[in-house]
């Protein structure tokens, strides 16, 4: 790790009564790095990303974000320090329009813009996330690709400085798994540290710089994504089984 | 169709400030009934139908505007001074009782706002500072109809006007994002305790001031009539009758409500039956036309415009 | 000594009828997940019907339960037929839909009785009710006993019904976990019909047996539907047991103020109102389920 992590993560637990969905987790992030997560149903990926961003308060742990501790701050004060989530089942606010969901990320989060300025950066996000024809149609009327992209664009409109995003791609056809990855690849460019749980394995492999894997809230490998596809514990997860045989052997 | 509200708000207006010149004084009563109904029900609005979080103890406003005005005018204040402070205590009990219940989802939200307005009124019956059950009396002075006809006006016209404000607003923004989705509202930066708390404390602070113009008009107040629970509850059913909501839901329900009290009050044999239309409408609303008039009115007006072809949302998480 | 056997005797008989009420509304929210505030209204309906039963046709109220319990089962699923669409829409805000609804359904049935029965203070005086007995020294009106007999009695049976039959199970089931309950076979709109009926039946027995205790007018239900929600937040409404334990606890509470406090009875309901208030802020789960998380032990998944 050259610089200072953006997102450092130690000694992660979250338990729900009897149930320990996160067990010692611990990973950091470079600024602006694309960096997976993966793992089996049930893994903890998205309890993962509630701690991070403080809809879950974590039973123990460390999160740091730019070296500040972030744990067990409330959601909307994470995302004023630039954390923002989507939600891998997209939770559009369906009495407003595109346009208007785009704006409470702008008005509400770390920006916190108004008026114009609110309204430029809303229209540039939604340019960017391909969703201007639609600017003005109520959240209900838009299809599964289309919410996905809302989800971002809201996410985006909040000025994350790291973004995390949920599955993505679920859902998504062949060509619109392309634009999503298109689209994840320029938001890095311009800036964004990008933390994706994704179960198009492929599709995280391709566009990752580093890869962690999770199963039964354990970190059980981490790694350029050629080494992790090829980690036998990594295979075993996945399939069940000790092959020894890659994921992806032209990975 | 969009200028219809500012026009209509303007000719209200003016037909208002110029009503106590030709009408009758039963009519300017009627008229003043109406304003507090469309200054409770806006009110009520703020919290109730932008943030989605239903109160049934909004008396215990009314109540702490009226029992302020009312002590405080027994020692020498003169009543309209009293407003502000009225208007202040009550945004105060508003903060002290949201702390705690906004933690509350929903229907306990609501529940909780029952059990608190049931207190107020039990004890402020039980208390002799507050001369007991069988209430207080304004200290007899002169008593201007008129200038008290005024303030009514003007706050109902106040109260409609704060609601578009707040809509138009990125707080309006905030507390409808808080009603569609508190966890996806707060996952994007909107603070729902803080807002909540404000948007109660805004309207907690309007009722009170209609509290003691209340209590100046009536001169006689007791926790009976100020912090009675069919108060509470009349005052939740004219927006959701008119159209929870919206701006003009709240004007429109006290429109139907203090016309039904006009009508009822007239036929003797009806006069008891006030709950059971209120219970009768609620029903039929909740039933056949959620939006209420507003949204009744909406859909006998809109023509279907083509839009994209509707697809399945699945359910939040 | 006498003033804590008075609190314990008195708290303990109330809390058979207090349990009775709280489980009315229990099972509408733990079947359907909706507040049912017309819950006060169907008490306030069960008195009435009980002290017509008596009044016109000279039947003793106790017997008169008898009758009132199918009779308000049948009302119940009734109701739910009526209002069923609205009671089962989701979205975004079921919750306040239902509430409304079920709130229009209680001033209506207020007004009704207004009309039916007039606004004046009624009472169902009978042969015994004056006299009293001493149970542990403690003095005890007949009435008490006997609603304490016929509430155990009801909770009893309510108890067979959950764990020997069908729909027993179901209700059960779907408290606990919805969706597995469905995927498991269980008509949702049947249960909660059957579910609707039985809380209403539940709600006129606690009504029919108040009116024996209490003097009412159609007002009345409101102050004993806010005990029976303080019931249900501190008991849990997963079992029986669990709002026995609630009403316990209410009862004690109550009865503890008036030995031992010099709170005027007036001020008690709003005792009970602070005390649902501060019962629903910490204990969200109810007192069952502070328990249960202290007991489990942590376990690797």
């Amino acid at each position: 790790m050259p610089a200072e992590p953006l997102l450092s993560v130690r000694d992660l637990s979250m338990r729900f009564g009897g149930l320990l969905a996160l067990d010692a987790v611990h990973f950091d992030v470079a600024p602006g790095e694309i960096y997976g997560v993966i793992g089996p149903n049930g893994a903890g990926k998205t309890t993962l990303f509630s701690c991070l961003v403080g809809a879950l308060a974590p039973t123990r742990g460390e999160i740091r974000l730019r070296g500040g501790r972030i744990d067990g701050l409330p959601n909307h004060q994470v995302v004023a320090r630039g954390l923002v989530r989507t939600h891998q089942i997209v939770r559009p606010f369906r009495d407003m329009s595109v346009r208007e969901n785009v704006s409470v990320g702008a008005h509400f989060g770390s920006g916190r813009r108004r008026g114009a300025d609110a309204a430029r950066r809303v229209g540039g996000i939604l340019e960017r996330t391909g969703l201007s024809t639609r600017a003005d149609a109520p959240a209900s009327t838009l299809t599964i690709g289309e919410l996905k992209r809302l989800e971002i664009a809201r996410a985006l409109a909040a000025e994350p400085q790291a973004l995390c995003l949920d599955e993505v791609m679920g859902g998504l056809n062949p060509s619109e798994i392309l634009e999503a990855l298109s689209l994840i690849r320029s938001l890095r460019d311009s800036g964004l540290t990008i933390l994706m749980i994704e179960h198009h394995v492929h599709a995280v492999v391709g566009v990752s710089d580093r890869i962690l894997v999770l199963n039964f809230g354990q970190r059980i490998a981490e790694g350029p994504p050629a080494d992790v596809v090829r980690d036998p514990e990594v295979v075993s997860a996945y399939l069940g089984g000790d092959d020894a045989v890659p994921l992806f052997p032209e990975a | 169709m969009k200028r219809l509200p500012a026009a209509s708000g303007l000719a209200a207006t003016a037909f208002l400030l110029a009503a106590p010149l030709f009408l009758d004084r039963g009519t300017l009563n009627d008229l003043w009934s109406l304003s507090l109904g469309v200054i409770l029900a806006s009110a009520w609005n703020l919290l109730g139908g932008f943030a989605g979080q239903v109160s049934l103890g909004y008396s215990a406003f009314l109540g702490i505007g009226a029992y302020t005005t009312v002590l405080l005018s027994l020692r020498g204040v003169p009543p309209f001074l009293t407003l502000p402070l009225g208007a202040l205590l009550a945004a105060l009990f508003s903060v002290a009782i949201g702390l705690p219940a906004f933690r509350l989802r929903g229907p306990y939200f609501t529940i909780a706002t029952i059990g608190v307005g049931e207190a107020v009124r039990v004890s402020a019956a039980s208390v002799a500072f507050t001369g007991g059950s069988s209430g207080l009396r304004m200290p007899s002075g002169s008593f201007d109809f008129t200038a008290n006809f005024y303030a009514m006006a003007a706050l109902a016209i106040f109260s409609v006007v704060l609601a578009a404000a707040v809509r138009a607003s990125a707080f309006g923004t905030a507390l409808a994002a808080i009603r569609q989705d508190i966890d996806a509202a707060e996952s994007l930066g909107v603070n729902a305790t803080r807002y909540k708390l404000l948007a109660h404390a805004l309207s907690a602070a309007v009722v009170a001031l209609a509290g003691s113009l209340y209590a100046i008009n009536f001169q006689y107040i007791a926790p009976g009539s100020v912090f009675d629970f069919r108060l509470s509850l009349s005052i939740v059913l004219m927006p959701v009758v008119g159209g929870v909501g919206t701006i003009a839901g709240p004007v429109l329900g006290a429109l139907v409500f203090s016309t039904l009290q006009i009508k009822l009050l007239a036929i003797p044999a009806l006069r008891d039956a006030y709950l059971l239309l209120y219970g009768g409408l609620l029903i039929l609303v909740i039933l056949y036309e959620p939006g209420g008039l507003v949204g009744l009115l909406r859909r006998l007006t809109t023509r279907r415009q083509a839009t994209a072809p509707e697809q399945e949302v699945p359910d939040a998480g | 000594m006498t003033d804590l056997a008075t609190v314990l005797v008195n708290a303990f008989l109330a809390a058979g009828l207090y349990a009775t009420m709280a489980y009315g509304l229990a099972v509408i929210y733990g079947v359907m997940r909706i507040i049912n505030l017309a819950h006060a209204g169907i008490m306030m309906l069960g008195a009435y019907v009980t002290l017509t039963l008596f009044e016109r046709f000279h039947v003793d109220p106790f017997l008169g339960l008898v009758a009132v319990g199918p009779l308000f089962y049948l009302l119940g699923v009734a109701l739910y037929r009526v209002l069923g669409r609205s009671l089962r829409r989701s979205g975004a805000a079921p919750s306040m839909d239902s509430l409304l609804l079920l709130f229009g359904v209680w001033l209506v049935l207020q007004n009704l009785a207004y009309y039916v029965w007039s606004g004046d203070t009624q009472s169902i005086l009978t042969g015994y009710t004056l006299k009293s007995v001493a149970i542990l020294g403690v003095r005890v009106g007949a009435p008490s006993l006997l609603v304490f007999g016929a509430s155990a009695a009801s909770l009893l049976f309510l108890t067979l019904l959950l764990s020997r039959t069908y729909l027993g199970k179901a209700i059960r089931a779907v408290t606990q976990n919805r969706d597995a309950a469905l995927l498991s076979g269980v008509d949702a709109d049947r249960i909660s019909a059957m579910a609707f009926g039985l809380g209403t039946a539940f709600a006129g027995l606690a009504g029919g047996m108040l009116s024996t205790l209490y003097a009412f007018t159609p007002d009345f239900g409101r102050s004993f539907l806010l005990k029976a929600f303080c019931i249900i937040v501190l008991g849990g409404m997963e079992s029986v047991a669990g709002v026995a334990v609630g009403a316990l606890v209410l009862a004690l509470i109550e009865n503890g103020l008036a030995v031992w406090t010099t709170v005027p009875t007036s001020f008690q309901d709003a005792v009970t109102f602070t005390l649902l208030f501060v019962a629903l802020i910490a204990f969200p789960q109810g007192l069952p389920g502070l328990f249960t998380r202290l007991a489990r032990r942590p376990v690797p998944r």
